[in-house]
């Protein structure tokens, strides 16, 4: 499938920043699942820095600007060959051991209705990725989808307390239930094409877990199923907060700061 | 225990002359030469006095006169060792953040390091300068007995200490400088050059002039300030806080008076997570944005390595002998403090079985925490630890009580022995490895006492290398 | 060097002046407490005295009521005023310390033992106005114990002049706000111009700024008129104290480091063209300015010198 994205994340200051440095992982994943035909990057202000290609194989930016004031806007755009390999992501340029994604962080540190979870989908399984289909349809049952029901320090034993959430929330779930029963786990930041409902052409976020002899699979608890040709990928990490496409830090800066992304996805077969 | 300057209540040859002197030494001068010290250490010292402390009171170290001396064959052997250490600790460091050889040998767990917090995922497959990514470490020796040195833990991240090493010296030298014209002592004021020559063989790759090296420090209320500026001072460079350095471009500058000058080397004392905020904690207000993608990109050097605190990991530890026979191909110098690991069945059940006689490490924790001393605690204080051990196996391991080796001190009257370890500093540069001939002795000056840090009543002592 | 040292070098020196000047400003204070409180004009003299050191509504802020002892205590000892007597001393400590070797041990020994024997010069407001005499002596001594260890032990380089421009800064302001204050603050009413308790209050000035012995060597045994007095305090080089006096030195060291670094910067042109212009200035060109408005438009102007020094030197941008 060819899919066509834009993707442009504004930033409005309330009064002059004196120094505002950012980091990008904005490329899409080098992989077999995804070709990239087209892709670039691009920012309204302060030129875009080429930094370095990182263990998880994000390409890293850096924007850096001085005395600004105003309107900052960063772009991604381009066109993307998909292919649908069952859910299994091959060919990943990263150095990273699986094991490392066996750690726990404070947005998914494992609590008692992770356990149980987990029991849940214990039951009855012929093997591990059975296993892990199973967990993705348990985790993907153990809250509602509510749109801004969260915000973006929501930790999983907070969504499930609260039952409501949204993909992050569901991501982060799924991913607290898989390390809990030793499977590496990773969170995923990318897009999704839902044609059916346009309106949900949106940024999206699920979850990797490496399953022995097949390596990374790609799990949606948000939409019970495994990703297909519809997803594109773009960034990894511990949890939402590691994988953030954009990360940035402004020094001796005591104003506001607002922010709006917009997102256009097509379907360009 | 081993007591390094009487055999068979004989004093030791090489203690000679030291020991008939400290003998004659008059105990009224004692006194005075012991406040002599005091005030001295003030005064030249003052970054002793006034740096570590928000009120006047003065926090010095206690410093006995009595020179801890180690002859130069015994020093030989100690420096072959800790070089040998040094440089299998930098090798294995590359080694796991690239190709993890040791691993696929199933020589170390893999659980242990890709599990392991210190374990910094951000560096993997990162070319860190000249393959360095500990320049400075210092290990903690223990004398066991007459030809038995071993190590306790090696210090890779920022060992801290050498100030006092270089300071001691100069203080004997003013005091007593009789005695080093009787003794040939290696001299240990080279650390300083020393240092600023191995952190500038480890410029970075886009580094095409004379490298420039800064000390980063977190502040004035650090309790090892005072250190940081010793240093600075002797190496004749700048010291920096965060707020001295900015990042353009992916470039490294200070702000000085003549405007942004490039930074090639940063010898960091503060920890990993306070580097960057952009990359580590985002809550950190000493760090400097951007300066970890400025580094990936080869603009700059920070050293210690990010990432480096897993080789000295209690764990990992104890895989050290391991390590070296690893990527050397040589025997271990110096051996390990004999480890049990209870994440091994076998060694879990010794554990179990003889808590009353162990030490008992929590693996990531440092200072004194999650400790247990089996000898010194209660029933119910094992019991407690019994369950943890049980619950975590994997956190756990365990140590024989130690055997410290003893020097006198001046105890008021009297000459009487306390208990001491030994913290050289080695430099591992760009095919060059520096060690100057010395390094900290602290002693614990509570007799009977096997407690050396300075947090609970330790104290120091020059540290002489005879050149025989 | 970098930045944040000179801007440590800097304020220290800038709150040791400040101590100064507060002390001066509370011996104004103490001696008009002597004289028999029977002229309108001297009943506001304590709250005039908070209003110069411009900490008048953080004090009402804390104290509902204007009284001598709290007043004295608020400026002298106060905790969380930032700027008491013993916070210039402990921030000038605090700054000097971070740089600890970009000063003298002498130096460090000076601003160190004053920071630790100001404790010992604490008392409780109760006594506070009778020893309020010693306490100021004791402050004047150690700013210039402090200041006499800087001109004799420091090396004459960048450093010193980031030193030397602290004073300067610290004083040019004072001097000109105390001028300010005298004619908006203390005299009820502007028919008191040239009248007795006018003269009476420049004299007082005269010696808050340590300068009545002073005025009366330049100017002979003759009366206090306004126009000596506005010549002595604004234009006249001999006068420590004088606006003069401060606009050159801060002209002469803003141009050592602009030649020592081989680089100007907007201030260098500022100070520069304030100077020529004080320097032909006369008492009565002033009088006809308007004295308000002249000392007015010098502290925006002294101001705008500061912003840009402190961009290039301190901040490291262009300026």
């Amino acid at each position: 499938m060819k899919i066509k994205i834009a993707h442009s994340t504004t930033y409005k200051y309330s009064s002059t920043v004196p120094r505002l440095v950012q980091c990008l992982k904005l490329y899409p994943s080098v992989c077999h699942n995804q070709e990239i035909l087209e892709w670039e990057t691009s920012s309204s202000s302060g030129k875009i820095v080429e930094s370095h290609i990182d263990g998880l194989g994000h390409r890293v930016q850096n924007i850096f600007i001085k005395n600004f004031s105003g309107q900052h806007r960063i772009t991604s755009k381009g066109i993307l060959k998909t292919k649908d390999l069952s859910g299994i992501v091959k060919g990943l340029k990263e150095k990273v051991n699986p094991l490392c994604f066996l750690r726990d962080t404070d947005l998914t540190k494992p609590c008692e209705k992770i356990e149980k979870i987990s029991n849940e989908a214990k039951k009855n399984n012929k093997n591990i990725i059975e296993f892990a289909h199973k967990l993705n349809l348990v985790v993907s049952n153990s809250i509602n989808y509510v749109s801004g029901s969260t915000t973006i320090s929501t930790s999983s034993k907070d969504a499930l307390k609260q039952k409501k959430g949204v993909c992050q929330d569901f991501a982060h779930i799924l991913i607290s239930a898989a390390r809990f029963n030793n499977l590496p786990a990773r969170y995923i930041n990318g897009f999704l094409l839902d044609e059916k409902n346009s309106g949900e052409n949106t940024t999206h976020a699920w979850v990797e877990i490496f399953v022995n002899d097949l390596g990374w699979v790609a799990f949606d608890p948000s939409h019970k199923k495994c990703i297909d040709d519809k997803y594109i990928r773009i960034s990894t990490g511990f949890d939402f907060e590691d994988a953030s496409t954009i990360k940035g830090v402004k020094t001796n800066y005591n104003g506001d700061e607002f922010l709006d992304t917009k997102v256009d996805i097509e379907n360009c077969q | 225990m081993y007591n390094e300057v009487y055999k068979n209540s004989k004093v030791r040859k090489f203690y000679n002359q030291i020991y008939d002197w400290a003998k004659s030494l008059p105990e009224n001068v004692v006194v005075k030469k012991k406040n002599e010290a005091e005030n001295l250490f003030k005064k030249i010292g003052i970054t002793f006095s006034v740096y570590n402390n928000f009120d006047s009171s003065e926090r010095l170290i206690p410093f006995d006169m009595f020179p801890r001396i180690i002859s130069s064959t015994e020093w030989k052997k100690i420096k072959k060792g800790v070089i040998q250490r040094a440089l299998a600790i930098n090798a294995f460091l590359n080694d796991i953040y690239n190709s993890g050889e040791i691993i696929k040998a199933k020589l170390i767990p893999a659980n242990l390091i890709y599990k392991n917090p210190a374990y910094e995922v951000k560096m993997i497959g990162f070319k860190v300068p000249k393959k360095i990514y500990s320049p400075i470490i210092g290990s903690d020796i223990v004398r066991i007995n007459e030809n038995i040195f071993k190590v306790l833990e090696d210090n890779c991240r920022t060992p801290s200490g050498v100030s006092y090493m270089i300071e001691n010296r100069e203080i004997m030298m003013r005091m007593f400088p009789e005695l080093f014209e009787k003794l040939k002592i290696e001299t240990v004021e080279n650390y300083p050059s020393y240092l600023l020559d191995v952190l500038k063989s480890l410029a970075p790759k886009k580094c095409n002039k004379e490298p420039k090296v800064v000390i980063l420090t977190p502040g004035s209320l650090n309790s090892a300030y005072y250190e940081h500026s010793f240093l600075a001072d002797l190496m004749g460079v700048e010291l920096v806080q965060g707020t001295d350095l900015f990042v353009d471009e992916s470039i490294t500058y200070m702000k000085t008076t003549r405007g942004p000058e490039k930074v090639d080397i940063i010898y960091r004392r503060i920890d990993d997570q306070f580097i960057d905020p952009i990359t580590f904690d985002s809550s950190s207000l000493i760090g400097i944005p951007g300066l970890f993608d400025s580094y990936k990109s080869g603009n700059v050097n920070i050293c210690s390595a990010p990432g480096s605190g897993v080789a000295d990991d209690k764990a990992i530890y104890s895989y050290i002998p391991e390590i070296i026979k690893f990527y050397l191909g040589e025997e271990p110098i110096l051996e390990n403090v004999k480890t049990w690991r209870c994440c091994e069945e076998e060694a879990k059940k010794y554990v179990l079985n003889n808590l009353n006689k162990l030490v008992v490490k929590e693996v990531h924790g440092s200072g004194g925490y999650g400790l247990l001393i089996g000898s010194k605690s209660s029933k119910k204080e094992i019991e407690i630890f019994k369950k943890k051990i049980l619950s975590y196996p994997a956190n756990y391991i365990a140590q024989p009580v130690l055997e410290l080796s003893s020097v006198p001190i001046f105890d008021k009257k009297k000459l009487s022995p306390r208990h001491v370890d030994l913290r050289p500093f080695c430099l591992v540069g760009a095919n060059k490895t520096k060690l100057v001939d010395g390094g900290l002795t602290r002693v614990a000056l509570t007799q009977g006492s096997l407690v050396v840090n300075s947090s609970q009543g330790g104290g120091v002592k020059d540290t002489w290398v005879l050149n025989e | 060097m970098l930045s944040r040292t000179a801007e440590n070098l800097f304020w220290s020196a800038r709150y040791i002046e400040r101590a100064d000047s507060l002390a001066r400003l509370l011996e104004v204070g103490y001696r008009i407490s002597l004289i028999p409180n029977t002229e309108r004009g001297y009943t506001n003299e304590w709250e005039s005295i908070l209003e110069t050191s411009g900490t008048r509504n953080e004090y009402l802020k804390k104290h509902k009521t204007i009284s001598k002892e709290k007043i004295i205590f608020y400026l002298l000892f106060e905790s969380e005023n930032s700027s008491s007597v013993k916070n210039c001393i402990k921030t000038a400590r605090e700054n000097i310390r971070m740089v600890r070797t970009a000063v003298t041990l002498e130096v460090w020994n000076a601003v160190n033992s004053s920071y630790h024997e100001l404790d010992k010069n604490m008392r409780d407001t109760k006594s506070l106005l009778k020893e309020l005499p010693e306490i100021i002596e004791w402050i004047k001594k150690q700013v210039n114990l402090i200041r006499g260890t800087i001109l004799n032990t420091q090396l004459i380089n960048d450093g010193y002049d980031f030193l030397i421009l602290g004073t300067y800064f610290e004083r040019a302001d004072f001097t000109a706000r105390i001028i300010n204050v005298k004619y908006f603050i203390l005299l009820p009413s502007i028919n008191y111009v040239g009248g007795d308790i006018d003269n009476f209050q420049w004299s007082l000035m005269l010696r808050s700024i340590s300068s009545f012995r002073a005025f009366k060597w330049a100017y002979g045994g003759q009366e206090i008129s306004y126009t000596k007095i506005i010549d002595f305090l604004i234009l006249n080089m001999t006068c420590p104290r004088s606006l003069i006096f401060s606009v050159e030195k801060i002209n002469h060291h803003l141009g050592r480091l602009s030649k020592f670094y081989k680089q100007t910067s907007s201030s260098n042109k500022k100070i520069g063209l304030m100077y020529k212009n004080i320097k032909n200035l006369n008492a009565d060109k002033i009088t006809e300015i308007g004295l308000h408005e002249f000392l007015k438009s010098f502290i925006e102007e002294i101001n705008f010198v500061y912003k840009k020094f402190e961009q290039k030197y301190f901040f490291g941008l262009e300026t």
